[in-house]
């Protein structure tokens, strides 16, 4: 009983800390994009930016208002449920933004459902066949996979598939996307490039984890005690190693959704990466401040689950 | 349209029209046919793009601006103001202007064009809440006013003949009096709106109660914009979309292998280079002369633009231009006068500002790079500064002492001399100020006498190439790709895809033979 | 600490092949002196030029030479990315192996940090850190440093949360050694094996971020130039087999899986 409450206890405690880290995260993006040079005024003018006009659209935006001020105001806009609007086309950004996170979030999915059993297994029979062929071959193949650079990789595949051989678009535009066929069609190539980015990372790291823990003294031990390879893996490996696994998994998977900007652009797959980018260089803030919300709600609630993974498994190893 | 009677009475400006538009109706065999679905790739688009007529400032905005609107007047390939929603534009004095629509006009909502839709249209650009891109060019309009329902009369602040053109910028397209919202366009143009997402797609469907009969001839039109260049380029030679904006002429010899037709338009668009004449080096007229004189613009033409380019001589009208100054002698590259300009004022031994540069100015990146190289070959060193494209235009452009910025072709000599060059001009990028050259703009554009002001034009130009500190070493010939079975495109002077209004003009060949060759000769 | 102790953690460190990295560094160095051209002069009037005698590599998108441009590239990208990398993760494994030995309110502090830092998009930081601080090699290296240093936290935490609940630690701190004497001693030798992988594929990240960060306008100011950017900016020659975007892809392979599998194969065994 005091166990768990304790665990609970624990618990809570990181989720509590992940969300002073969002709420750092917040204030620190506001206040960096203040600092960014140029506004919203000058970014709509663009070369028709002279002084009086910016003058006069930056008063009708709130713009000359000290930076403390507009905090204040954003922030109680926040308190009330209300993200803002959009400075440039004056929609709530919040529509805006979730348009774009559905469709990011379903090309992550996919991407995540095929990548991370992929390297899963790449890694784990890389670390039981150790210094073998077998796995100098993967390890071979998975860093230069990832060492190509990904925008290298899509036009590739694009120039290939799609120019050469007419056997996949070269866009995945969303509307175009009327059955399974042309949704495994139009997503094929995206969730392929964005797959050798991750499963690099994640397979090396899970070999290197599952060497560590492969050679643990308690697996010795067991294996000197005449257990099942089962049992072994089951009651030995994954314990040691889903901590850190989860976290390089949880590091991977948010990387899909902020650092997609390339493959969103090569593809023209309209997805949130690419809305940050516009929204900084129109430094449309509120814009910016809710994407910047999301990728870091993503990656905290990614992390956070890492860590509560941690906690549970040192806990049970303890209890073990 | 405008009759005879008039033209020779009022304007000197739509005669000139008439002996100016010589490349016009090329031979077509065959008569456009409609129907079809076309998709366009342009190149940026973001979350910016707009349907307001006042704030477009970016191709894909200029692209669906035609589709959905019109103009009182368009311009024509030879950049000649033809009528459009207004029939008539009249003036004695060049300085008030008497228009006459065009009757029985509807906007896509069904409400009738009235001269109430076009004072709000043109006044409307005053209001600094607007965020107009052409705020400059309406303060040159002191009234515009009723004078009936299909009558407007415009007065400027001081005559200028070249009025009309002004009224052809896509900015100043006619919308609905009263009309604030802009999630769709409400215009009179030959396209509705079907869906407009910014920074995704746009629709357009054609607008069955289009008020000209021709044109117009496909059902619908999906524009999407996609920057990066090779993804643009694969999605045309895959079939994805069939008509993209800005080939790379790298990319030229491909396109045309696998059967893709390229458009070749030359215009008066330029990547230039201004030495600010009002601090750092730019003030000494030896150092600019020497700096124009480093520009290998026979190198940056085959490295940079693969020939498709025409030879800039450092002031801002094209070869094409019907106002341009053959006359004037061409400014060479010669690195050893160069040296002796620069050591003769110690410029080779100071340590100078940076050559600012960006990739949101055409080019400027590696036509920097090339100056730097052959600076550093006469032993003067210069250090490039690549800056964001995002903040460019408004943080660094015009900026620094040395930068480097682009002019898209613009609608008139008039223009392109009142907005880049004149003392009060707004991108007058070096700084330079010519009480001469602001006297000779004001008696241009009253001039009527059409041999008189091209007189006048060419000492304006003149007065650029040998004072100002704007070096232009090339005009930039804009290229398009285009499927086999879109017909209908010819190069514009002002622009690429015909000066953005192609979708007016361009219908769909399905026909036998039309089929492009994928198996291009190898 | 004794000779002998150092002796043993350097012992510990995987041997990373001199070889390998002497080869890289002498590269990186000598390189550009080699280069046959200016690495902005324009050679040739072809643009994307197949392999020649006088262009061994090419030429590139505005005809200058392909290999000119390569050495200078490496060179930067070696120098920019190995000093960027050992800093951050330098940092990060120390941090990192600190936090989860203290635990409590440093851990807390240091891990709530770091994901702040973590996840600020990439692209706002950097054009922050040029916009407050311009855009000069330090500045960089600095930046790109900071970007990667809470992943290798992250990932070094979680690996030595894991160590230090071990016997051989417990028994380390109940005989009162000091904190820094349990980290070098105890904690990083047991730990190596995927800090370095974690090493090596940070390495490729910062290749990858450099050529991003010029992309962006942030990074290198030319003539000076990088592996990433160099196949980037010759992106369309692709279309032509040209070797100007092949032989820099190919470089940054080599010498990324080069430096990975060397990594691998002089991994240190846990105790």
């Amino acid at each position: 009983m005091t166990m768990d409450a304790a665990l609970i206890r624990a618990i809570l405690r990181i989720i509590g800390a992940s969300l002073v880290s969002l709420i750092f995260v917040t204030v620190a993006v506001f206040f960096i994009t203040a600092v960014l040079p140029g506004d919203v005024a000058d970014a709509l003018l663009g070369q028709a930016a002279t002084p009086d006009a910016v003058a006069a659209l930056r008063h009708s935006l709130n713009l000359d208002k000290p930076v403390l001020v507009r905090f204040v105001i954003w922030v109680n806009g926040l308190l009330h449920g209300d993200f803002g609007v959009s400075l440039v086309s004056r929609r709530p950004v919040l529509a805006m933004a979730s348009e774009r996170l559905i469709h990011s979030l379903l090309l992550a999915g996919v991407t995540a459902l095929f990548a991370v059993p992929v390297a899963l297994v790449l890694g784990t029979t890389a670390a039981i066949f150790r210094n073998t062929l077998f796995d100098r071959a993967v390890s071979l193949l998975t860093l230069c996979v990832v060492s190509v650079p990904e925008f290298l990789i899509a036009t590739l595949a694009v120039f290939i598939f799609s120019v050469q051989l007419h056997l996949l678009p070269a866009l995945a535009s969303i509307s175009d996307i009327h059955s399974i066929g042309s949704f495994l069609a139009s997503f094929s190539m995206p969730v392929t490039t964005l797959a050798c980015v991750i499963v690099g990372q994640m397979s090396r790291m899970t070999r290197a984890v599952m060497i560590d823990a492969l050679g643990s003294s308690w697996v010795e031990m067991a294996v000197l005690k005449g257990a099942s390879p089962a049992h072994i893996i089951l009651r030995h490996v994954i314990p040691n190693v889903i901590a850190p696994l989860f976290n390089v998994i949880a590091l991977s998977l948010s990387y899909l959704l902020g650092g997609v900007v390339i493959v969103e652009s090569v593809f023209h797959y309209p997805g949130i990466a690419s809305l940050m980018v516009d929204s900084v260089a129109a430094r449309d803030i509120p814009l910016v401040q809710i994407c910047a919300l999301i990728f870091c709600g993503a990656y905290l609630f990614l992390t956070t689950l890492a860590d509560i993974v941690a906690l549970l498994s040192s806990q049970r190893r303890h209890a073990a | 349209m405008l009759s005879r009677r008039d033209m020779m009475k009022h304007g000197a400006l739509l005669a000139v029209a008439g002996g100016a538009a010589l490349r016009s109706c090329p031979a077509r065999a065959v008569q456009p046919v409609r129907g079809g679905h076309v998709r366009v790739a342009s190149t940026t688009g973001s979350l910016s793009d707009t349907l307001d007529p006042a704030r477009e400032s970016m191709v894909t905005d200029y692209i669906r601006s035609a589709m959905f609107y019109d103009g009182l007047v368009m311009l024509d390939e030879a950049l000649v103001p033809r009528p459009a929603l207004a029939e008539r534009i009249e003036s004695d004095d060049f300085r008030t202007w008497t228009l006459r629509l065009r009757s029985g006009v509807q906007f896509h909502d069904g409400a009738t064009l009235t001269s109430a839709d076009v004072v709000y249209s043109l006044l409307r650009h005053r209001d600094p809440l607007v965020a107009s891109q052409v705020r400059f060019q309406a303060a040159a309009m002191r009234s515009v006013r009723t004078d009936g329902p299909l009558g407007v009369i415009i007065e400027l602040c001081e005559p200028n003949i070249s009025f009309p053109s002004v009224l052809g910028m896509s900015n100043f397209a006619i919308i609905r009096n009263g009309t604030k919202n802009f999630e769709t366009a409400n215009g009179t143009g030959p396209f509705r709106c079907a869906a407009f997402q910014p920074g995704i797609r746009s629709l357009a469907v054609r607008n069955p109660d289009f008020w000209k009969s021709d044109g117009a001839w496909v059902d619908s039109l999906e524009v999407i914009s996609i920057s990066d260049d090779m993804a643009r380029h694969n999605a045309l030679l895959s079939g994805d979309v069939d008509i993209i904006a800005e080939v790379n002429p790298r990319l030229v010899a491909l396109l045309r292998q696998r059967g893709m037709g390229v458009m070749e338009s030359p215009t008066g668009t330029y990547t230039d280079f201004a030495m600010r004449q009002d601090i750092g080096p730019g003030k000494n007229a030896d150092f600019v002369q020497a700096i124009k004189h480093l520009f290998n613009r026979d190198q940056i033409a085959d490295s940079v633009w693969l020939g498709f380019c025409r030879l800039g001589n450092d002031q801002p009208l094209p070869p094409e231009d019907r106002y341009y100054n053959h006359d004037l002698p061409q400014t060479t590259f010669d690195p050893d006068r160069a040296k002796w300009l620069l050591n003769k004022n110690g410029f080779l031994h100071q340590d100078l500002p940076p050559l600012i540069c960006s990739p949101a100015a055409n080019a400027s990146v590696d036509i920097a790079v090339l100056l730097q190289n052959e600076a550093s070959r006469i032993g003067l060193r210069l250090d490039v500064r690549r800056m964001p494209a995002d903040g460019y235009w408004s943080q660094s452009w015009m900026h620094f002492p040395l930068g480097f910025g682009n002019l898209n072709a613009s609608v008139s000599a008039d223009m392109t001399f009142s907005v880049a060059f004149a003392s009060a001009a707004p991108w007058n990028e070096s700084h330079w100020r010519s009480p001469h050259f602001d006297e000779l703009l004001t008696l241009s554009r009253r001039e009527a006498d059409e041999e008189k002001r091209k007189a006048i034009y060419y000492e304006m130009q003149t007065l650029i190439h040998n004072e100002s500190g704007l070096c232009i070493p090339n005009f930039i010939t804009s290229l398009d790709g285009y499927h086999q079975r879109i017909k209908g495109l010819h190069p514009y002077l002002g622009g690429h895809l015909m000066g953005n209004n192609f979708s007016r003009f361009i219908w769909v060949d399905d026909g036998a033979g039309a089929r492009p060759a994928e198996s291009a000769p190898a | 600490m004794t000779v002998a102790s150092l002796a043993r953690w350097w012992a510990a460190i995987p041997r990373i092949p001199g070889a390998l990295i002497l080869f890289w560094l002498l590269l990186a160095v000598l390189g550009p002196l080699l280069a046959p051209f200016a690495p902005g002069e324009v050679v040739s009037r072809t643009v994307f030029a197949p392999i020649s005698a006088h262009h061994l590599l090419g030429t590139d998108y505005l005809g200058r030479d392909v290999l000119t441009r390569l050495l200078c590239g490496t060179s930067s990208t070696v120098l920019l990315c190995a000093t960027a990398t050992l800093l951050a993760c330098t940092g990060g494994v120390f941090l990192g192996t600190i936090a989860a030995l203290k635990q409590g309110v440093t851990d807390t502090l240091l891990s709530r940090f770091m994901d702040g830092v973590i996840s600020i998009p990439s692209l706002l930081s950097a054009l922050v850190a040029v916009a407050a601080f311009g855009s000069s090699v330090p500045v960089l290296v600095l930046a790109m440093s900071l970007i990667y240093m809470p992943g290798s936290y992250r990932t070094s935490r979680m690996l030595a949360l894991s160590i230090v609940r071990r016997d051989f630690v417990l028994a380390a701190r109940m005989r009162g050694e000091k904190a820094g004497y349990i980290v070098l001693r105890e904690v990083l030798p047991n730990m190596m094996g995927p800090v370095m992988a974690d090493v090596g594929l940070r390495f490729i990240y910062a290749v990858r971020l450099l050529s991003n960060l010029s992309f962006l306008g942030v990074g290198l100011q030319p003539p000076l130039t990088d592996l990433g950017s160099l196949t980037r900016e010759n992106l369309l020659g692709l279309v032509y087999g040209a070797p100007a975007v092949i032989a820099p892809a190919l470089t940054i392979a080599v010498l990324t899986v080069g430096l990975n599998l060397a990594l691998d194969s002089n991994r240190g065994e846990p105790d």
